[in-house]
């Protein structure tokens, strides 16, 4: 029984994942007056990379290719750990909502240290970049996530989502978006279509990738886009009194919802000049500290 | 009694003044002798009625000692260095006389207020001693060449002398004549430090002794 | 064999080889780990069997004074947990420097340096068991300077010779406090001897001295001044020792005297602020560093910062009703006592390895030395993956005991919640910022291309430094994997420290968070495998790294250390306070530039500096009342006496 539930969340996060930005770059096109691809063009980019050869630069070590694979499963336990509205997550324990958070920090090293390895100026741009802004979209998520914990008394993920309405909720909305626009590096911090390396960061740390390992990465870089969008519909909306059917309905919609959003966003703004992004992120974690501050009142009363 | 004290220790007093006016080492040196004797008379005039011989060793002592063996002393050593005068003190001749007058006259309202036996509050024995007391650190201060200074040093010394009169009847009279002796032989040892200082920097002049600092 | 036995093994095998060491460097490592291996013995013993040993003058007639007091040593849980990192780096360390500062190399300073390791060694573990004032402190000095000698050991060089000043200053400041604490205690408790005194409350004031006076060992923020040129300049396998065991010393006093004796109300928050303070800045010094050994220095500032964090949040559960996540919170921040002994000790072995093998210590110049050095490339990363706190090893362990320990503090919703928010963001943003340093690290040092000669003719270490490595890698990843074997030690730890908690029991997600780690670690290796069969099995081919078409591509093209943390410089431009020398190309044609960039000690360089400069000026200027003219001095005296007639006259008391 526990067998097949772990493949079912399996299959729902692994074969689910790649969806999202197709449905992204639909939104984008239907924006622009385009037809746009096709809503399934990941799988089909996933399948075609699975198949192809890789190229590896004279100077990469092994861990060029053990890297994006760390990140990639690293990147899956973490799904595993995000509750699924009612239907919970394959893994629940007192905490765990710090192993996640970790976990995609381990992510994150790992892509990093693959690009690196080429010794190229681009990788080490796009490394030096993403490290960075991280320090600030961490402090964001950890203040998202103690306004979560103070208002629900819990420090695990299971527990943790099950939120009020108000204010709060709306300032957690809102830092939690951008967060996710950060950390899956979409426009305004990063332009997932472009092509000058010197604009890149998430881009340009994958620049030298090819194959099976390319395809971990943008599997990885899906599924961390689902596990965000679930991890903001769950913290805003309350779904715990609903029906499991109802429930998962509205975690489905409220998912695709995000991803609409995200799509608009990408279309409607543009790229951030990198010396105005650090205030952007400042201003994430802001909204999340001011939903801190509003459960902390809240709780008081 | 007292009257006779009095009268003593006012010469001791203009004695000081004198002193501090007088610019040739011969009249300081004799100042200052004369000053000891004057002031070595002190403890036969007041044991007058309870004499002993110790206390008249002690006045023979201090008399021989403080007016000729002394002075003997420093004129030796002054004539050993050649010099007579004092030329360029620190503390002008005059601006010293006025300095030690107006001590004096501060000694004398000090000595009011200081909580005294009600023998001694009559008496110009406090404000005496700490008149010479300033003296004494008027000519250190004020005067550049050793002998000068030596000179301080004893008048100084003579205060504390007379301040140490009011106690005579509990301190033996043996204290007083231990600092007896070890001024004298302080006083020989500076005899041939002057002499030796003369030889060897051509000056008894203190300012150029102050590079051995540090 | 009791505890008391093999300590004595440990002290008598050590006491021996401090004379030895001079000549004959191999009996001298044999009995530098009997001595050590008997010392774990004996704290493994206490810790898991729970038999807490003591000792007070054997022989009675023939009492033994040491300064007037009589011998009284003591071994319980606490003391136990730090004696177990001092055997185990300890004995790494001596074997690691065998090969590293190897009599062929160093005739002169090697032999030095083996009877000063065994002297650091003994002094350590004496200073965990006395329970004497007196005694701790004659310990306390034989270590300090012990330390100073081994910092010292190439004083060839002149940055070594002021770290070891800089190092010998700070310490007897902080051991001058420690004077002045351990003297008010014996005044107002009446005796010399240590122990449990939780019911004197007027001692609570001591505290501040305590915590001044081993924080200035401790190393962390502000006090820290000394530790980044000293960990830097001191031959690895001591700065490894230093760093990892030595500043846990301080720390070791600050815990133990802050169990035995009352603390103030405000000290729980004070150092939970210092602590978290210490970790943000210490890691944002060490991003910025271009020195790798400098990096690590900093790093260790940071921890010890998460360990305060720890120390801070259990004194606060003490101070407001023994709330049991104190007991998280201690524990995590004695768990990282162990955790950091062992990744730091770790990184400032491989990064021993790299300086004997290119003899540079600037990241700059390094670069693509994985291929010559794979075994310190691999142990490194472990490394670098432990400290920053990544599951599956062990820094996420303790982090995470630390990080429940403040969710339950914060949703207690006390007011010590206000506290305990800012710290957990902090650490937050110190664990980010701790994985991009380690990142640029591990990348600068052995990935990419050799970006000057020397890193192009690296060789690969022996087997006597690659074993403790391996050894403590090992470690790192057992703690990691099987945290659960691991507790109960830390749990007995916890309990002498505060004995009400003693009976608490191992939090059940501990359990689940091991088996989590040992299922990554499989599922990682199992896939990382998998893929790199796939793609061998798709054609590997190699290939030039793209470089957008410039067609003379060189190594120094790469990213150095200080352009990858740049941005993050430029936001703590406030705190580092960068100086920067640049020299602009001329001309239409290409020729050559420079932009250096220093980043000074901070505290010492811009805050001590000054003020000591102008300490410096007003006693110069006092000392011009020292001219050596003697009429001067007797003036000074007669103005003293008139002052006081005048004094007199206007109605004072004469």
């Amino acid at each position: 029984m526990i067998v097949i539930d772990l493949i079912l969340r399996l299959a729902f996060w692994l074969l689910l994942a790649p969806l999202l930005p197709g449905i992204i770059n639909k939104v984008k096109a239907w924006v622009a007056g385009r037809r746009g691809p096709p809503v399934l063009q990941l799988y089909y980019d996933l399948a075609k990379l699975w198949r192809r050869g890789v190229v590896l630069s004279n100077l990469a070590s092994p861990a060029f290719i053990a890297g994006p694979a760390i990140g990639w499963m690293a990147l899956t336990l973490a799904a595993m750990l995000m509750p699924l509205g009612p239907a919970g997550s394959a893994l629940s324990f007192r905490g765990d909502v710090l192993l996640l958070i970790y976990l995609l920090a381990l992510a994150r090293f790992c892509t990093a240290w693959a690009a690196m390895e080429t010794g190229s100026a681009f990788e080490g741009m796009g490394a030096a970049r993403e490290v960075s802004y991280a320090v600030l979209a961490e402090a964001a998520i950890i203040a998202a996530v103690l306004s979560l914990s103070v208002q629900t008394g819990s420090v695990s993920l299971a527990t943790m989502l099950s939120p009020s309405a108000g204010a709060g909720a709306v300032l957690l909305a809102a830092g939690l978006f951008v967060v996710l626009l950060a950390e899956n590096c979409r426009v305004p911090f990063d332009d997932p279509n472009t092509h000058l390396e010197l604009t890149m960061i998430h881009e340009a740390m994958v620049l030298d990738h090819s194959g099976p390992p390319l395809a971990a990465i943008l599997h990885g870089a899906s599924i961390k886009l689902l596990l965000f969008s679930a991890l903001l519909v769950q913290a805003v909306f309350p779904m715990g009194d609903l029906e499991p059917l109802a429930a998962a309905g509205t975690l489905a919609a409220g998912v695709l919802l995000v991803t609409l959003a995200v799509g608009l966003v990408e279309s409607l703004l543009a790229r951030l000049a990198f010396r105005h992004v650090p205030l952007l992120l400042t201003t994430a974690f802001l909204l999340c500290l001011f939903a801190l501050l509003v459960a902390w009142k809240g709780g008081a009363q | 009694m007292s009257g006779t004290l009095n009268l003593l220790i006012g010469l001791a007093m203009g004695l000081n003044l004198l002193a501090l006016g007088s610019s040739r080492l011969p009249s300081l040196i004799r100042a200052m002798s004369v000053q000891g004797m004057v002031l070595g008379l002190m403890p036969v005039l007041m044991e007058y009625d309870s004499l002993n011989w110790q206390v008249l060793a002690v006045t023979l002592a201090t008399m021989v000692g403080k007016g000729v063996l002394i002075p003997n002393l420093l004129r030796r050593a002054m004539r050993a260095a050649n010099i007579e005068r004092e030329i360029q003190p620190f503390i002008g001749f005059i601006p010293s006389l006025l300095l030690g007058a107006g001590g004096t006259i501060a000694a004398m309202a000090l000595a009011r207020h200081l909580p005294l036996l009600p023998e001694h509050s009559g008496m110009l024995l406090v404000p005496g001693a700490i008149a010479s007391v300033l003296t004494g650190f008027i000519l250190l201060i004020g005067r550049a060449k050793a002998i000068s200074q030596v000179c301080g040093y004893l008048i100084l010394e003579n205060g504390i002398y007379l301040f140490g009169l009011l106690l005579i009847h509990s301190t033996p009279l043996l204290v007083e004549s231990g600092i007896l002796l070890d001024i004298t032989v302080g006083v020989f040892v500076i005899g041939i430090i002057v002499d030796r200082i003369q030889r060897a920097f051509d000056s008894l002049d203190t300012r150029k002794l102050t590079t051995l600092r540090e | 064999m009791t505890p008391g036995q093999l300590l004595l093994i440990a002290f008598g095998s050590l006491a021996i080889s401090i004379a030895i060491g001079f000549r004959m460097s191999r009996t001298w490592l044999i009995l530098t780990l009997i001595g050590t291996i008997s010392g774990l013995g004996a704290a493994l013993r206490v810790l898991l069997l729970g038999e807490n040993w003591a000792w007070e003058n054997g022989f009675r007639e023939h009492a033994f004074r040491l300064g007037g007091e009589s011998l009284h040593l003591r071994l319980d849980g606490l003391s136990a947990l730090f004696l177990v990192l001092v055997s185990v780096v300890g004995g790494a360390g001596a074997i690691y420097s065998r090969e590293y500062w190897s009599d062929h190399h160093y005739p002169s300073s090697a032999p030095r340096g083996r009877a000063w390791w065994s002297v650091l060694l003994l002094s350590m573990g004496l200073l965990l068991m006395i329970s004497n004032g007196l005694h701790f402190l004659i310990a306390w000095e034989i270590f300090a300077i012990s330390g100073y000698f081994l910092i010292m050991l190439d004083n060839q060089r002149a940055a070594v010779r002021s770290a070891g000043w800089l190092y010998l200053a700070a310490s007897h400041a902080g051991t001058m406090c420690l004077f002045a604490f351990f003297a008010a205690l014996a005044a107002n408790t009446g005796s010399w001897e240590l122990g449990p005194m939780r019911d004197h409350p007027e001692l609570a004031p001591l505290f501040w001295l305590a915590l001044f006076g081993f924080g200035m060992k401790a190393g962390f923020f502000p006090l820290h001044i000394w530790l980044p040129s000293a960990h830097a300049n001191a031959p690895s396998h001591v700065s490894a020792i230093m760093s990892g065991v030595a500043i846990k010393m301080g720390l070791y006093g600050i815990v133990r005297f802050s169990g035995w004796l009352p603390v103030p109300a405000a000290a729980g928050w004070v150092v939970i602020t210092l602590g978290a303070i210490s970790a943000l800045l210490g890691i944002t010094f060490a991003f910025a560093q271009n020195d790798f050994k400098r990096l690590l220095a900093y790093c260790s500032v940071e921890n010890m910062g998460i360990i305060m964090i720890g120390v801070g949040g259990a004194l606060l559960a003490v101070s407001h009703g023994d709330a049991p996540w104190g007991q998280l919170a201690i524990a995590g921040a004695l768990l990282h006592v162990w955790n950091h002994g062992a990744f730091k000790s770790l990184l400032f072995f491989g990064a021993g390895s790299v300086l004997h093998a290119t003899g540079t210590k600037d990241m700059s110049r390094l670069g693509g030395l994985w291929r010559a050095m794979p075994w310190t490339a691999g142990l490194f990363t472990l490394g670098a993956l432990a400290v920053s706190g990544l599951p599956p090893l062990n820094g996420f362990i303790s982090e995470w005991l630390v990080y429940l320990g403040l969710f339950d503090a914060v949703t207690s919703k006390a007011s010590f919640a206000w506290v305990a928010m800012p710290a957990v963001i902090m650490l937050a943003m110190a664990g980010a910022l701790a994985a991009a340093s380690f990142a640029k690290a591990g990348a600068m040092i052995f990935l990419g291309a050799p970006r000057t000669k020397p890193a192009a003719r690296a060789h690969e270490c022996g087997i006597g430094m690659r074993g403790p490595m391996v050894a403590l890698a090992c470690v790192c990843a057992a703690i990691g994997l099987m945290p659960v074997l691991f507790w109960p030690a830390v749990s007995r730890a916890v309990g002498s420290w505060y004995p009400a908690w003693s009976a608490l029991e191992m939090p059940v997600p501990l359990f689940t968070l091991g088996k989590v780690h040992v299922l990554l670690a499989i599922v990682l290796s199992f896939v990382a495998w998998g893929l790199w069969r796939k793609a061998r099995a798709n054609g590997l081919r190699r290939g030039m790294t793209w470089d957008c078409g410039y067609a003379a591509p060189t190594a120094r093209m790469q990213y150095t250390s200080a352009s990858f943390a740049g941005i993050v410089s430029g936001w703590f431009r406030w705190a580092l306070q960068p100086e920067r020398q640049t020299r602009k190309p001329h001309g239409y044609f290409p020729s050559t530039a420079m932009r250096l960039e220093r980043i000074p000690e901070t505290v010492l360089e811009r805050i001590i500096g000054p003020i000591s400069v102008l300490v410096m000026k007003v006693s110069t200027g006092v000392r011009s009342l020292q001219h050596g003219r003697l009429q001067f001095y007797i003036l000074y005296i007669v103005v003293g006496l008139v002052a006081l007639g005048i004094f007199v006259v206007l109605g004072g008391a004469p």
